[in-house]
């Protein structure tokens, strides 16, 4: 907690720095004319631009003018806070000064990028902002960030590819780490896979063996049936609850192989080619090895031991852990064409990519491949089903948006199934409906090379003339028809009759919307989690110590979920190392000789444990104030807006400092600065 | 120079190797940063904005300079480049040749008087030949460090810089390279890659008609600090009205040797289209593709805003390109859609050239690349991309591989995980060799002899 | 000062024996630079009293437009040339009057 003890009366000597931004400011605003407005302000004693400030060489011009000039508080005009306050933080803080007497105008998104058609318009907001920038400068106090000590445990939430390369990479670097999975097993979507692309390597093969690195490792505990179902805390010390359900069956009460369970239920594993029962394993090999109860279909009695009926009871139990950060990889799921689109649903011969590379699958060492009882011998696959979508073209989803994005997976994927099905089922015809084949990877191009090889036959279709598919008329030997105007073939509109349609669904991620809630993150307009910046922070999101792996976040493939995954583990090292964790001082604080205990500020306060009444001395007579827990305060500023006695002030953003910033903003002789 | 102990050698000072130096140094281990040039930066330093969020590039890219060159955690060691490596055990060690910039790197201040007072100009190959720079310069406006370096080969000794030079003793003629060691557990190669040459394709008259340039050209071009300051066609500096973009010139080409997607070239191909119609509103732009592969988060609804805004996509193989008598490049393609081969004329053409790779760490590494795209080979491609067959040597960025700014960042971070990792597990079983313990911080070896 | 004579005297002397070291590429240099003086004054001469564009230059010269242009951007950046505005779709440059050396 700062001092507050009086400020020694020193000059105050203002540094304002307008930003170029690399023409992203200066090719809208006229930043002479704001150096020029902001020179003439009280206690500015220098005003610069600069095509980069936060180069090395912008900083180092503010370190000299630090050092040189004796300029004792800096007001930057450049971009959002959120890029580059930090950076500038750094700076200020090297030349010697307290890094709070530093203030961050953002004049590229709240001028230049807004009032791009209107440069004058736009430099006099700039102006007037940059001025109400430095009213607040003359106000700044110094500031100590609040250090928090840190648990060295993670949490990680989803037990596919990601979440387990992000669980090993965490505690590799000596944090513990608690894994959990939503599901009974561990492998996620990657478990149904069978070669990979690039490798060709085995996915079950792969998972095996990360998982034995995961299970085994020392730091890492595992819950699987489990979910998050409460969050509290900040980054470096978040509490969570974690609910878990019962496994049903344990390996010390019956040995689960002896149990009678009929096979009734649609086997998701294999999207429903092949029935379960209740008590399940997705397939050998799995882990944990102990099938487990399927809750959701459970009926008392509806299993058997030695001829008796077994009763089972889901008891899910919640514990709490602390942690000190948590990695978000809920993963995806295959996007579900509505009834109807391609035929999907109407026409039992049209079935999505994951699903075919189970028929594949269980197909074996068939000498032919079968499907609905007919032997397949002609198959169309269609590209972005679910992905790519245009607004007006395609079905929306419950949100009212369609799937805008790329899935980037599916075409390397439905070729790799096209070769795959060349190999074992040579005189089966291939056809390729697509609109742009993307095998944009390392080694991904060699896939589509060969399924030219292979003599797939590509058809190409335009955007707004999408493939149709339709039930053949009664008789026909291939019982659909895909109908593409093909513009392979200079548009010639083709009729290719098949006995399987193939749709190459894209990635929608997991529905996680209580995740969302829990942890106070955000989705971007393509549902999935977003991250702070693609480039200067791809694996964090809003929310500090809250980190994003694998497809929650967009599509990806497995190397590109493991390097993600691997990145968001390395951040965690970062926060969590060194034992303690920082956050910036903009908290609540209270005045205890104005409170008079009302508890008003308590009644409007959002956060729990935020603000609490405690006795506190006060020249030298013990009562009872509102007292503010630093950690648990999110500086929201709703509390000051409820003290009838204006008691409680916001640090870092004080209402003297507001009033002003208001001043500045509609200051009467501003007019002459803008025009100058 | 002082032989360095360090946990860490990162060698390559672009975006992926100042993100794996960095994540590293946040965690406490000691890296020595190992740049080949005279500024870190890359290749990224030279673009003038990215995609998809179309941020000034050196928004991004100076501050991570910035803080490598500020990170107690990091010694940062430019002109160098490690010319052999020996296993010491279980830890590596470099030998580093540091190349004489003939200015004192201590005692420089970059004030650029010497560059102001040097008679000789040349072309400058950060604006690819179009710009100008002089025999002893600071390499760019935002070089990290900013200080001079000399071109010998091209400096008449005349010591007109050495007058105006304001700190006595520091331009040195004599200036010699000097070589010493960086000892290390680990090692990540993030050596990066290099474009299609513009000529490589002989039809397409790269390097022969002046105005058919690569697309680094033109980011050139559109950056703030480019060689004219706006778009000029590099003929006759005419502001071009149609500017067309020829796709996968150098990608996706068996004739090249070049089989693989250089997965860049789409995003800023449309990037650019979208920049050069904020920069010349009246300029037709056009894009002849096979594929357009936006498949990155945000990429395809960036690539249907492109369309949204007129730029014209064809669906089309350029065969050849030549030019008229007035230097304007005449574009001959086969239109996919209707198969009719039309001639189309334009003022500048773009070639969307690919990305190589740039260095082979098989002699001094022997880290083995792979036979059929010449990028290191990654001996667990799914599962962990950034290990490569040698223990203890790891890779980040496109030295694996074409990538974009995007990928090579995360992957950056993987491979600082993995780096890290590894670190964390030989000190466990006792076996650091090199570095200190992350927990300690003590005084930073001093780099300079 | 005579210290400084004497510094002054030892440089010039180790100039020259370098200059000796690296004959050929000094030599080599020289030459660039006789050329580059040689084709800017004719340049800077055309662009003095009124400013032009590159193929302007060009055509008076004789001088390739592609040499012009880089010439141009050479000296503007080091701020001997100056943009003055457009003509169609040229800039228009002018040598700077004093321009710094």
């Amino acid at each position: 907690m700062p001092d507050k003890e009086p400020l020694p009366a020193e000059e105050i000597r203002i540094g304002v720095y307008t930003c170029q931004c690399g023409g992203n400011i200066s090719d809208v605003v006229g930043c002479a004319r704001v150096v020029k407005a902001a020179g003439e302000l009280g206690n500015v004693v220098v005003s610069r631009t600069n095509l980069s400030l936060c180069s090395d060489a912008g900083q180092a011009l503010i370190e000299a003018d630090i050092k040189e000039k004796g300029v004792n508080r800096v007001v930057i005009g450049a971009c959002a806070p959120s890029l580059h306050e930090q950076t500038f933080r750094g700076t200020v803080a090297r030349a010697g000064l307290n890094p709070y007497f530093y203030n961050h105008v953002g004049i590229r998104e709240q001028a230049s990028w807004v009032h791009h058609d209107n440069p004058d318009g736009a430099t006099a907001k700039a102006i007037r902002l940059m001025a109400a920038g430095v009213a607040k400068a003359r106000l700044l106090e110094p500031l100590e960030p609040i250090r928090l000590k840190a648990q060295k445990h993670a949490l990680v939430i989803g037990g596919g590819v990601a979440g387990l390369r992000a669980a090993l990479d965490i505690a590799r670097r000596g944090i513990k780490v608690t894994l959990i999975e939503k599901s009974p097993f561990l492998g996620g979507h990657m478990a149904q896979l069978e070669q990979v692309f690039p490798t060709g390597d085995g996915a079950r093969d792969l998972l095996k063996a990360l998982i034995q690195r995961v299970v085994s490792h020392a730091n890492i505990t595992l819950y699987t049936q489990a979910e998050l179902v409460g969050v509290q805390g900040v980054v470096g010390d978040f509490t969570v609850q974690i609910c878990q359900q019962s496994r049903g069956i344990s390996d010390d009460r019956v040995t689960a192989v002896n149990v009678v369970a009929p096979a009734n239920l649609p086997d998701e594993f294999n999207y429903g080619l092949t029935t379960r029962s209740v008590l399940y394993q997705p397939y050998p090999g799995c882990y944990p090895a102990t099938p487990a109860i399927d809750w959701a279909h459970y009926e008392d009695g509806c299993l058997e031991l030695n001829g008796e009926p077994l009763h089972l009871q889901n008891k899910p139990k919640t514990f709490d852990l602390a942690v000190g950060a948590v990695v978000v990889a809920t993963g995806f799921r295959p996007y579900e064409p509505p009834i109807g689109e391609y035929g999907y649903g109407v026409l039992p011969e049209v079935i999505t990519l994951p699903a075919f590379i189970r028929l594949l699958a269980l197909a074996g060492e068939d000498e032919r491949l079968e499907f609905n009882g007919r032997a397949v011998k002609n198959i169309a696959f269609v590209h972005c089903v679910g992905s790519r979508q245009l607004d007006g073209l395609n079905e929306p989803q419950p949100d009212g948006q369609v799937n805008d994005y790329c899935s980037r997976v599916c075409c390397t994927a439905t070729l790799q199934a096209t070769n795959e099905l060349h190999q074992r089922y040579p005189a089966i015809n291939v056809f390729d409906v697509y609109e742009d084949i993307r095998t944009y990877g390392r080694g991904h191009e060699l896939y589509y090379n060969l399924a030219s090889e292979n003599r797939v036959r590509f058809l190409r279709f335009h955007d707004d003339e999408l493939p149709e598919v339709l039930a053949a008329p009664a008789g026909e030997e291939h019982p659909a028809l895909v109908w593409v105007t093909d513009y392979l073939t200079w548009g010639q509109s083709l009729e290719l009759p098949v006995d399987l349609v193939v749709l190459a669904v894209g990635m929608m991620p997991n529905p996680v919307d209580d995740i969302i809630k829990l942890l106070k993150i955000n989705a971007g307009s393509d549902r999935f989690l977003a991250e702070v910046h693609p480039k200067l922070r791809p694996v964090e999101t809003a929310v500090p110590g809250v980190l994003l792996a694998g497809t929650a976040q967009g599509p990806m493939n497995i190397q590109e979920s493991c390097a993600a995954a691997s990145a968001a583990a390395a951040k965690v090292a970062v926060l969590l190392g060194q034992g303690y964790v920082e956050l910036e001082p903009f908290v609540a604080i209270v005045n205890p000789a104005l409170c008079d205990g009302s508890g008003e500020c308590i009644k409007e306060c959002c956060y729990e444990d935020a603000i609490s009444m405690q006795p506190v001395m006060v020249n030298g007579t013990e009562k009872v104030t509102a007292v503010v827990c630093a950690a648990n305060c999110a500086g929201c500023g709703v509390c000051v807006g409820a003290c009838p006695n204006r008691a409680i002030d916001l640090q870092g953003w004080t209402l003297k400092q507001y009033e002003a910033m208001v001043d500045a903003l509609a200051a009467e002789d501003l007019f002459a600065l803008e025009l100058a | 120079m002082k032989n360095l102990q360090v946990d860490a050698l990162v060698v390559g000072g672009g975006i992926a190797g100042m993100q794996s130096a960095l994540d590293l140094a946040d965690q406490g281990f000691h890296v020595a940063l190992v740049e080949k040039e005279a500024s870190i930066g890359g290749k990224m330093i030279s673009l003038s904005k990215v995609f998809p969020t179309l941020d000034c590039c050196s928004c991004i890219t100076t501050p991570k300079m910035s803080a490598v060159a500020h990170h107690e955690n990091i010694t940062l060691l430019t002109y160098c480049e490690v010319v052999a490596l020996e296993q010491n055990g279980a830890s590596y060690r470099a030998q580093i040749n540091k190349k004489p910039r003939y200015v004192n790197e201590e005692s420089c201040t970059g004030c650029r008087l010497c560059e102001y007072a040097c008679p000789l100009d040349l072309p400058s190959a950060f604006d690819m030949g179009l710009g100008a720079q002089r025999v002893i310069r600071v390499p760019f406006s935002t070089a990290v460090p900013q200080k001079a370096v000399l071109d010998i080969d091209n400096c008449i000794l005349c010591g007109k810089c050495e007058n105006v030079c304001p700190v006595a003793d520091c331009i040195d003629f004599t200036q010699t390279a000097v070589t010493f060691e960086i000892h290390a557990d680990a090692i990540v190669l993030a050596t990066g890659f290099e474009l299609t040459p513009t000529d490589a394709k002989a039809e397409y008259g790269g390097g022969k008609l002046r105005n058919v340039v690569d697309a680094l050209t033109v980011e050139r071009f559109l950056a703030p600090t480019g060689p004219y300051g706006h778009v000029l066609r590099p003929s006759d500096g005419k502001e071009p009205e149609s500017i067309a973009y020829v796709q996968c010139a150098g990608s996706r080409d068996i004739s090249l040797g070049v089989a693989y997607c250089s997965r860049i070239c789409c995003m800023y191909a449309i990037k650019q289209a979208m920049l050069l119609s904020g920069a010349l509103p009246l300029a037709d732009i056009t894009i002849y593709y096979m594929d357009i592969r936006t498949f990155g988060k945000g990429y395809e609804q960036f690539y249907q805003n492109a369309r949204a805004m007129g730029i014209e996509f064809v669906r089309g193989k350029v065969a050849r390109i030549h030019e008229d008598a007035a230097q304007n490049p005449v574009v001959r393609v086969e239109q996919i859609d209707d198969g009719s081969v039309v001639e189309r004329e334009h003022d500048m053409v773009v070639l969307s050239v690919g990305m190589l790779p740039s260095y082979n760490p098989g002699l001094i590494y022997n880290v083995p690349v792979a036979a059929d795209d010449g990028f290191v080979a990654q001996s667990a491609a799914n599962i962990s991309p950034c290990l490569t067959y040698q223990p203890g040597i790891f890779v980040a960025g496109t030295a694996a591989g074409p990538m974009d700014i995007v990928d090579s960042i995360v992957m950056a971070g993987a491979a600082a995980a993995e780096t890290a990792a590894y670190l964390e597990e030989r000190r466990a079983v006792g076996m650091a060799g090199n570095g200190r313990s992350p927990q300690t911080t003590s005084v930073k070896e001093v780099s300079y002899a | 000062m005579s210290d400084k004579r004497e510094d002054a005297k030892k440089r010039a002397i180790l100039l020259k024996q370098l200059r000796e070291a690296h004959k050929e590429t000094v030599a080599h240099a020289q030459e660039k630079l006789k050329a580059q003086q040689a084709v800017r004054r004719d340049i800077c001469k055309l662009m003095r009293e009124e400013p032009k564009t590159v193929p302007e230059v060009a055509e008076a010269s004789g001088i390739p437009a592609h040499e012009v242009l880089w010439h141009i951007t050479a000296m503007k950046k080091y701020g001997l040339v100056v943009e003055t505005g457009m003509c169609g779709e040229y800039y228009l440059y002018q040598r700077v009057k004093d321009g710094k050396k």
